[in-house]
């Protein structure tokens, strides 16, 4: 059973299929739905995403039917189907991807069979009923997976032991998702792997389509991601496993190590990357350790994030920057299974420093419960937790300036920088977060 | 009916007959049958917006209101979009404690769409009043509940009683109409049920007559579109001819709404935005109005003023500020002149605004080469003749499109302008093309009256000098639409509906 959201941190299900197929080069959506629901939804995801923006065919450039009453009470399938034919007249790309929104779910248009008129032809359409109600951004992510992965890839018996498929990222939710991406594909590259990512402006639909010939499949989320790649093993064979986002030093590491076994990788090529890699941080964090030591730049730690941020923040805080995890708020809609998911991973941190965590959806009740936990320990002169920082996304600011924290937005919504190619995974990702963070804490000399 | 006795608010394509999908040149426009036009739909359509947004946008500028949106996730997460500029909006009229807006999202889910909505959003609307005692609560019904059968009013005056503060409401689903500027509309029904039909104290009383001696107010109706140094030019006018003005519905509080009610004279700023506010205004509370300008341009300004000047007798004094005012902003921007003599414009925004900043541009020695419009009803008409006469019969081509950028970029490179003045989100299409691009309005910027005037120019010189970044972008990005679409019409994708015209009343008597 559900209840009211306070300012909620993603959209609905269409707009997680919107923004999986925006971004994904010659792919175009095509929304089924009332007129409000493409230009809305691509707004708040791109707004919210660091200003990511359009690109050629998506914003209010997506071909939409922009149903109305008549069809509400009549069907709007005839009209779904000349959108279809005119969108591939008129629009230049390799996939054209069927959404549908509350409206048309729940008047029962088949667009399906609309969609398989299509697919007869050989015309590259596939469809994805993706009605608002049914979840949030990452529940449509994976349902527009599941179709691409059934109605698109092509079926392939040949492997290819050194190619993977990065999955897990859902666009502008992980504000970072394509220098993310980017970052993977380079570390996997230096041991001779190579990952599709899919989602960035440099990926080719050629690789989508193909993909079926890669050995594993990564997914980088316990809980969004998983469920097609089950789909993906059952239609094409490929296996995958489950990895916290590495961010840092130490669970790039671990990822690395990890995926050199699995994929039995030659031990010296790991080597020498670790240890390129590391002396890539290092040699940049050691020079300004003086700044962090003398000005006691160990931090009470407060993250707010989705499920895969915040667990992956919150490693890097305490095994990098040797902070105290305190609290941390996990935004996401989740069942009572994915979030035992989500705390089990919390589990593998060592007792002493397992912050307490929470699942909750609004803002105001997150910081609600923050002070409940404060109010536990005592501390006759301040708060217990002081001095304290927040990473959080750009609506958890005032709760920092409440507790008189640091802060840095890393989570879905920043509105005050603009994104581009920035990231925080693997090594240099976590240089990027700790030349970030500790900038925060001297912006103000 | 309308404001008052409206139960639903009506599509805009019903009420004034506006036009969503229409091709052709602007000495054509009005001519056409008004019924054929307002069915008109393309067979190709890209995302436009929905009534959800607009009304949201002006319900979110309201202090210390929550706003629930009673429908699924995705609706409710709309409000990213606004909240910045709305907490930029408070910043510009000097509150530095701006915060982020308070908006809620009911989140039908799966279970709800079977089982009804109702019980939730009592719940929340209870809820929100309790937990965070915001000075109004609205309540935005959109498509998903409004299909499940959802009964808003229902819940609302049930609620009523049990809340002390003041309650709004607005049906505005996407699917109920194809011109989302009724969503304006729904904001303004929302606003004058809210605090004034449906208030605790009830409507505040007619006034009396105002007495000679008595300094005039006037409303000025803003827009969402219109920032505070926009509101600050048309004051200082206003105030100089010694009538106090009462800014509102946007930004205002429930005391600020109620005093619309006493003022003498309701003035519009956008005669499309507005008309259904203020025609309550004046069936309710006897209020005259002016409803056909924008100030926007010398002449357009000039009429703005001297019809509003004319109610109170003081013409004399208004002729003689606005002779005042244009030399001195005519003596401005003639600097500018050389620069934008015969600088050939393309022009895109919301139907008024499109329009009569090209009446601005004309001025400016400009002419006119293609505008597009979001829709089409007949308070702009007579506006597109006079863009004619004013270029000494030059016509030009119009699409009238709730967006559709692939008709936009096919007429852009048909007609090749030098400029481009488009709304936020048309610019980027014409800067992918290479064009030098300026926003037609922008909170932040001056627009209207003289200030505004002078402000444009400088804006069009200084983005007509160094157009580096559009040019070298559109050297460097791909092309979405198919080559053969280019040497199509702009408009092959619209279709007239097949629905007969109306019959002749008198023939359908006989």
């Amino acid at each position: 059973m559900s209840t009211h959201i306070e300012r909620p941190r993603y959209q609905c299900a269409l707009g997680g299929a919107l923004v999986t197929i925006n971004a994904i080069e010659r792919a175009v959506a095509i929304v089924h739905s009332a007129p409000g629901c493409a230009a809305s939804a691509d707004g708040a995801a791109t707004v919210g995403g660091g200003y990511w923006g359009t690109t050629l065919t998506d914003g209010r450039a997506t071909p939409s039917t922009n149903l109305i009453e008549r069809e509400v009470i009549f069907g709007g399938e005839e009209r779904l189907a000349e959108q279809i034919a005119a969108t591939i007249d008129v629009v230049d790309a390799d996939l054209y991807a069927v959404i549908t929104g509350c409206m048309t779910d729940i008047i029962g248009d088949d667009v399906r069979a609309v969609v398989s008129e299509f697919r007869k032809q050989g015309k590259p359409v596939i469809v994805a009923e993706t009605g608002g109600f049914k979840g949030d951004s990452t529940v449509g992510a994976d349902f527009i997976w599941e179709s691409i992965i059934s109605q698109y890839l092509s079926k392939t018996a040949v492997k290819d032991p050194l190619k993977v498929n990065l999955f897990g990222f859902v666009p502008a939710q992980d504000v970072f998702w394509r220098g993310n991406l980017l970052e993977l594909k380079r570390l996997l590259a230096r041991l001779g792997v190579t990952a599709n990512t899919f989602l960035t402006p440099f990926d080719k639909i050629e690789d989508l389509k193909g993909a079926a010939d890669a050995s594993l499949n990564i997914v980088f989320s316990d809980v969004h991601g998983v469920k097609p790649a089950k789909l993906f093993e059952e239609l094409h064979g490929t296996p995958f496993v489950v990895e916290p986002l590495p961010i840092g030093p130490t669970a790039a590491e671990a990822f690395l190590r990890r995926t050199v076994e699995r994929l039995n990788l030659p031990q010296e090529l790991l080597d020498t990357v670790l240890a390129e890699e590391k002396a890539h941080y290092y040699g940049f964090v050691s020079p300004f350790t003086d700044l962090f030591v003398d000005q006691d730049f160990q931090r009470f730690g407060v993250v707010v994030g989705n499920a895969n941020y915040s667990y992956a923040v919150t490693r890097f805080i305490a095994d990098d920057l040797g902070w105290i995890p305190y609290f941390v708020a996990v935004t996401d809609l989740l069942n009572e299974e994915q979030q035992a998911k989500v705390l089990k991973r919390f589990s593998d941190i060592d007792e002493t420093l397992r912050p307490k965590v929470i699942f909750e959806t609004d803002t105001d009740r997150i910081t609600e419960r923050l002070k409940e936990e404060l109010a536990r320990e005592e501390d006759p002169y301040g708060t217990p937790i002081s001095p304290a920082y927040v990473i959080g996304s750009n609506l958890d600011r005032p709760l920092a300036a409440e507790i008189k924290a640091g802060f840095f937005g890393i989570s879905y919504p920043i509105t005050n920088r603009i994104v581009t190619d920035q990231y925080y995974v693997g090594f240099r990702g976590g240089l990027r977060l700790i030349t970030d963070v500790v900038s925060a804490l001297v912006a103000n000399r | 009916m309308g404001l008052k006795d409206d139960k639903i608010v009506p599509g805009r394509e019903e009420r004034v007959l506006a036009c969503m999908a229409h091709g052709g040149c602007a000495s054509g426009m009005g001519k056409q049958d008004k019924v054929c036009l307002k069915n008109n739909e393309r067979s190709f359509s890209q995302a436009g917006l929905c009534q959800l947004l607009p009304t949201l946008g002006m319900l979110l500028t309201l202090p210390e209101t929550a706003v629930v949106v009673h429908g699924a996730i995705g609706c409710g997460s709309t409000g990213f979009g606004m909240n910045t500029a709305i907490r930029l909006h408070h910043l510009l009229r000097g509150n530095p404690n701006a915060k982020d807006s308070l908006w809620f999202c009911t989140n039908l889910d799966e279970s709800d769409v079977v089982h009804g909505g109702e019980q939730r959003l009592e719940e929340t609307i209870l809820t929100v009043a309790e937990k965070y005692a915001p000075k109004s609560i609205i309540v935005l019904q959109t498509c998903t509940p409004s299909i499940i059968g959802d009964d808003l009013v229902g819940v609302i005056e049930k609620v009523r009683p049990q809340i002390d503060i003041p309650l709004l409401y607005s049906h505005c689903e996407g699917f109920k109409t194809k011109v989302w500027a009724t969503g304006y509309d729904v904001a303004f029904y929302a606003i004058v049920h809210g605090f004034i039909e449906k208030d605790k104290e009830g409507p505040p009383k007619r006034k009396a007559p105002r007495k000679p001696e008595d300094r005039p107010v006037v409303n000025v109706i803003n827009l969402a579109s219109m920032g505070k140094p926009d509101e600050i030019e048309l004051e200082r006018l206003l105030n100089a001819l010694g009538i106090d003005v009462v800014i509102g519905p946007n930004f205002a509080d429930r005391e600020t709404v109620r005093r619309m009610t006493q003022a003498d004279l309701t003035v519009s700023v956008c005669p499309t935005h507005d008309d259904y506010l203020v025609d309550y205004l004046h069936k309710e509370y006897g209020i005259p109005f002016v409803l056909k300008d924008m100030p926007i341009g010398l002449a357009n300004t000039r009429s703005w003023l001297l019809d509003i000047a004319r109610h109170f007798g003081l013409e004399e004094k208004a002729l003689k500020l606005v002779e005042e005012e244009e030399a001195k902003a005519r003596r401005a921007v003639e600097r500018y002149l050389p620069a934008l003599k015969g600088v050939r414009v393309f022009l895109s925004a919301g139907e008024f605004r499109a329009v009569v900043t090209g009446g601005l541009f004309q001025e400016l020695g400009m002419e006119i080469v293609g505008l597009r419009s979001y829709h089409h009803d007949d308070f702009g008409t007579e506006f597109y003749q006079q863009l004619v006469a004013a270029q000494k019969g030059k016509d030009f081509p119009v699409d009238i499109a709730n967006f559709q950028p692939f008709e936009l970029v096919n007429l852009l490179k048909k007609v090749d302008p030098d400029l481009f003045c488009g709304h936020v989100y048309d610019n980027g299409w014409a800067a992918k093309l290479g064009y030098p691009t300026i926003t037609i309005f922008r909170i932040f910027d001056h627009y209207v009256g003289y200030r505004g005037f002078y402000e444009v120019a400088k804006k069009a010189v200084r983005n007509l000098r160094n157009s580096a970044f559009n040019k070298k972008l559109s050297q460097n990005v791909g092309e979405a639409y198919r080559p053969d679409w280019y040497a199509k019409s702009p408009f092959a994708y619209i279709k007239s509906d097949a629905v007969e015209p109306l019959p002749d009343p008198a023939t359908a008597a006989a």
